[in-house]
């Protein structure tokens, strides 16, 4: 028994011995390997796992990230304890007075926010602003309402309750969310607001996007808001949704990707819900980095800031943008990517560019 | 003796350490909550308003304490009857036996099933027998809440007790046993006055458990922001509320959310000074 | 005088309510005893039948996948490649850290509480540590991190991470160590002061020798309490997708990767496997430690 045990950890000693040791055949170039450390949201997880992965076998430079909320990843940057953060919300001017310094926010994709069901004998749900406001602020109580049925034409809804299910944790899934709602509803605009977490008039809430789908699952007749990256990959029945120039809008990369068509500021801060492009899927979002304007502080050293820039003109480029797609996220529309790129080429160290 | 003098002086250093540990801990987290209570000041521990919404925030301490509170006691009371004949199975009825050593440790077993399983588990299979037993319509809430942290708290209270049990010195029980004693009253009468002190400090330790734990709770409570009207109404707890909203936190709800932690040693000590309190009075 | 006899024998065998008593109370215990191990053998047949089929050589060896691999393999009905070495040698790492501050630590403090019963700030002592065990993890990782990854490391790391999970470990090695030791007759202990046996040789020769068990008891339920501990490591140690030893690094851990599985839609299927390594691992711990005491048996 003993020694079964002891074998036991010499194997996964000599297998971990041998990982190590592969991980490190990429970078014989330097002789202290560069680790970058970062922290933040959880809606675009799935793909920053996935080109972290990739940059770090491609360059040699450690990437580490912990989905730890944006709101964990804003107070690391503040904190000086990683070298980005990682936010599905773009910090207001006074929240970024609260850091010890200016940042940059750097779009990394574009997420969406889908409309989820669970009514097994409707394939296809069409959904307004209006009917949206009403259901979720519980002035709809039952599916088979004619307001529901009257935007649904020859499709028979139950005469079941409505169960709304909604995020318990705060999160920029549900910013987005009621960033659009509150765009489309003055109603919600004035009873309920914008946030990450809010005080909601009806439904139950569920713990990430995990705990809604689940719920949404196993209860016949419910309805809620999931990142779309988790409902596509989970196949998951969700709406289409009426965006401002009146078409029903199935969410797709590509009807994702058209809500940033529009202008874009320079420190690409903007909300992308409710666009008025004809083709856009109303409820997307970008999702950003931020890093300190200027990345000589608290000691850090040259070398890791220029390898920070490298990596950040890396995700925005081409190769990155592609794995975007395949992992469910709409890649970023090349004005965005070409304002991401000047922001980058102004972050300075020690007053000097790093990456002209 | 001079080593006499070193040893006992090194045990209060280490005693220090936690002093110090928690003081630490204490003085780090005040800080945190200024902004919560300069605001809000006391009324923070008596209203139940909670709306983290930017811009119109609003924070009440008052459903999470009677969350905490309700699943913690109702996780004790279960706990209590199955972790007490548990232990005396192992460390009393079958002791040394070979079924003792398994019922033993599948119990310790239970407390190496991660949180987060325990959470995934009572969603998908605690909470439809919940809704399936009529008790209630989504099966979210105070009971499953608290059924599910009774489960979790089971080791705790069941091993340190069966350990105890086992240390009771036999003489006591022969003499008692001698006496024409049955086992029952040998276990009343003998096993437990010698091993009260031991049997509490189980089932304090199991409920401080209860009352810091945050992710099975935060997955089958509910998570509304109100005083439960029920028993099977949707809450929600103190540990609860901080797993759920740190993530994002910043600003104001941080400040709301720290104050609520250093309101979990708060309750957390008052409870249990009530409940040693109530032993004594009992003995 | 004959029926005098009988009645007794009569009553002492069968309708004696405390023999009635005694009986049931017997039934009762075994009942309950079911009762209070059946979620955990339901707990097992599931994680076991969700994920056995994930548990192979590679899920010892190699790291985590991505959510890629995850996808391409689901899709085609497959077991999803990789495995979870860089959380199991996380785990080991940072728990064996925090168990080489924890234990001597809560032994210490245990045993002084022992020889100091009646002072007040003994029970102070005491009523802190119940109070200790009371804090939520991630309030304790909060503490770890400003502590830590602020002061200390500037930046995430498996130091913060330890240090969080040995304040958890702290009270229940302490609290179990006092209780034992006031289980052991004090002719023992008066024995050895008799004898001339100086006072740290009594701690170390007599008192937890005998009470080995159930220090190890305690120390044992520590370990399986912070092994499966998530929210403070989220803040403290924040995850790794490679093996990682070095103290003032960010560091994976199982719990952490079962987290990340749980959040990623793809690599839920990973969540049952992972759990079941951390069941394994506390079953094996127990049967090491169950071996030790019994060859140690004191009294």
């Amino acid at each position: 028994m003993k020694k079964l045990v002891l074998l036991f950890v010499l194997a996964i000693g000599i297998a971990s011995c041998q990982n190590s040791s592969n991980k490190n055949e990429g970078e014989s170039k330097s002789t202290e390997q560069i680790s970058i450390t970062a922290a933040g949201a959880t809606f675009p997880l799935p793909f920053y796992n996935m080109v972290f992965k990739n940059y770090t076998s491609e360059s040699g430079v450690l990437l580490t990230y912990g989905g730890i909320g944006s709101g964990g990843g804003i107070r690391s940057l503040g904190d000086r304890v990683v070298d980005f953060g990682a936010t599905d919300a773009y910090l207001n001017d006074s929240q970024i007075a609260e850091l010890p310094a200016e940042i940059v926010h750097i779009p990394t994709c574009i997420g969406a926010v889908v409309i989820a069901y669970n009514l097994p004998d409707v394939p296809e749900l069409k959904l307004s602003d209006k009917l949206l406001e009403l259901i979720f602020m519980g002035k709809i109580t039952h599916w088979n309402d004619p307001q529901i049925s009257a935007l649904n034409p020859g499709v028979k809804f139950p005469d079941m309750e409505i169960t709304f299910v909604h995020r318990s944790d705060g999160s920029g899934t549900t910013y987005i969310f009621s960033d659009y709602m509150s765009k489309v509803s003055t109603l919600w605009e004035a009873e309920v607001g914008r946030g990450k977490s809010l005080n909601w008039p009806v439904g139950m809430g569920a713990k990430g996007n995990p705990g809604v789908a689940g719920t949404i699952k196993q209860t016949e007749g419910s309805i809620g808001y999931i990142g779309s990256e988790f409902a596509f990959a989970q196949k998951i029945d969700f709406a289409l949704v009426q965006n401002s120039s009146g078409n029903f809008i199935k969410p797709t990369i590509e009807s994702i990707s058209a809500s940033a068509q529009g202008d874009i500021p320079d420190d690409t801060r903007v909300m992308l819900t409710n666009s008025s492009d004809p083709n856009a899927y109303p409820i997307s979002g970008f999702t950003w980095l931020i890093l300190y304007k200027e990345q000589s502080y608290d000691g850090r050293s040259e070398k890791q800031a220029l390898e920070t820039l490298k990596f950040l003109n890396w995700i925005v480029d081409k190769d990155a943008q592609a794995v975007a797609q395949q992992v469910h996220y709409a890649p970023l529309p090349s004005k965005a990517v070409e304002k991401a790129k000047n922001i980058l080429e102004s972050v300075t160290f020690d007053g000097k560019s790093l990456l002209k | 003796m001079n080593s006499e003098k070193i040893t006992k002086g090194a045990l209060f250093i280490a005693s220090l350490v936690i002093v110090l540990v928690t003081g630490g801990m204490v003085l780090s987290l005040v800080g945190g909550t200024v902004p919560v209570f300069s605001k809000f000041g006391i009324n923070f521990l008596f209203s139940s308003d909670w709306n983290p919404t930017e811009g119109r925030e609003e924070y009440g301490a008052l459903s999470f304490i009677v969350g905490t509170v309700l699943t913690s006691v109702l996780a004790l009371i279960i706990c209590l009857p199955l972790a007490f004949s548990t232990s005396l199975f192992i460390g009393e009825y079958y002791r040394g036996k070979r079924i003792s050593k398994i019922i033993g440790t599948l119990v310790d077993l239970l407390a190496g099933v991660p949180s987060i399983v325990y959470g995934l588990w009572g969603f998908y299979v605690l909470r439809p027998f919940i809704v399936d037993l009529g008790l209630s319509s989504q099966g979210f809430g105070i009971f499953t809440s608290g059924l599910i942290l009774a489960i979790m708290i089971i080791p705790y209270a069941t091993s340190i007790t069966s350990e105890i049990i086992t240390l009771v010195p036999n003489d006591l029980k022969e003499a008692a046993y001698s006496l024409g004693a049955t086992r029952l009253e040998v276990i009343f009468y003998v096993i437990v006055p010698n091993a009260r002190s031991g049997i509490v400090a189980s089932y304090i330790l199991a409920f401080g458990r209860a009352l810091g734990e945050t992710m099975a709770v935060t997955m089958l409570i509910g998570n509304s922001n109100k005083i439960p009207g029920g028993l099977f109404d949707t809450g929600n707890t103190m540990a609860s509320v901080i797993a759920n909203q740190f993530g994002e936190a910043d600003g104001l709800k941080l400040s709301a959310l720290i104050a609520i932690g250093l309101l979990l040693f708060v309750i957390t000590g008052i409870i249990n000074a009530l409940g040693k309190f109530i032993i004594k009075k009992l003995s | 005088m004959n029926d005098i006899l009988k009645k007794g024998k009569f009553k002492r065998e069968e309708k004696n309510p405390r023999m009635v008593k005694n009986k049931l109370f017997h039934r009762l215990v075994i009942f309950l005893s079911i009762i209070t191990i059946s979620p955990i053998l339901l707990i097992i047949s599931k994680l076991f039948i969700k994920g056995f089929r994930q548990i192979n050589l590679s899920f010892f060896t190699e790291t985590a996948p991505d959510t890629f691999m995850a996808m391409t393999a689901v899709n085609n009905g497959e077991i999803i490649p990789g495995g979870i070495l860089n959380g199991i040698t996380g785990t080991l790492f940072m728990v064996i850290m925090a168990a080489i501050i924890a234990i001597p630590l809560g032994i210490l403090i245990g045993v002084y509480l022992y020889e100091n019963p009646g002072r007040v700030y003994a029970n102070i002592i005491r009523d802190i540590a119940d109070i200790l065990q009371g804090v939520p993890s991630i309030v304790l990782g909060l503490i770890s991190y400003i502590w830590i990854v602020k002061n200390v490391t500037s930046g995430y790391s498996a130091l913060a991470g330890s240090v969080s999970l040995s304040i958890m470990m702290l009270p229940l090695i302490l609290r179990s160590t006092e209780e034992t030791l006031k289980m052991i007759p004090t002719s023992l202990k008066e024995a050895a002061v008799a004898l001339g046996v100086p006072y740290h040789k009594i701690l170390l020769r007599v008192l937890i020798p005998t009470g080995f068990s159930g220090l190890l008891t305690g120390i044992l339920l520590a370990i399986s309490r912070v092994i499966g501990e998530t929210a403070p490591l989220m803040l403290t140690a924040l995850g790794s997708s490679v093996v990682n030893y070095q103290i003032d690094k960010p560091t994976s851990a199982v719990p952490l990767l079962i987290w990340e599985f749980y959040n990623d839609p793809n690599m839920v299927d990973l969540i049952w496997s992972s759990s079941l390594f951390l069941m394994g691992f506390v079953l094996t711990l127990n049967l090491i430690s169950k071996k030790i005491a019994s060859t140690r048996n004191a009294f």
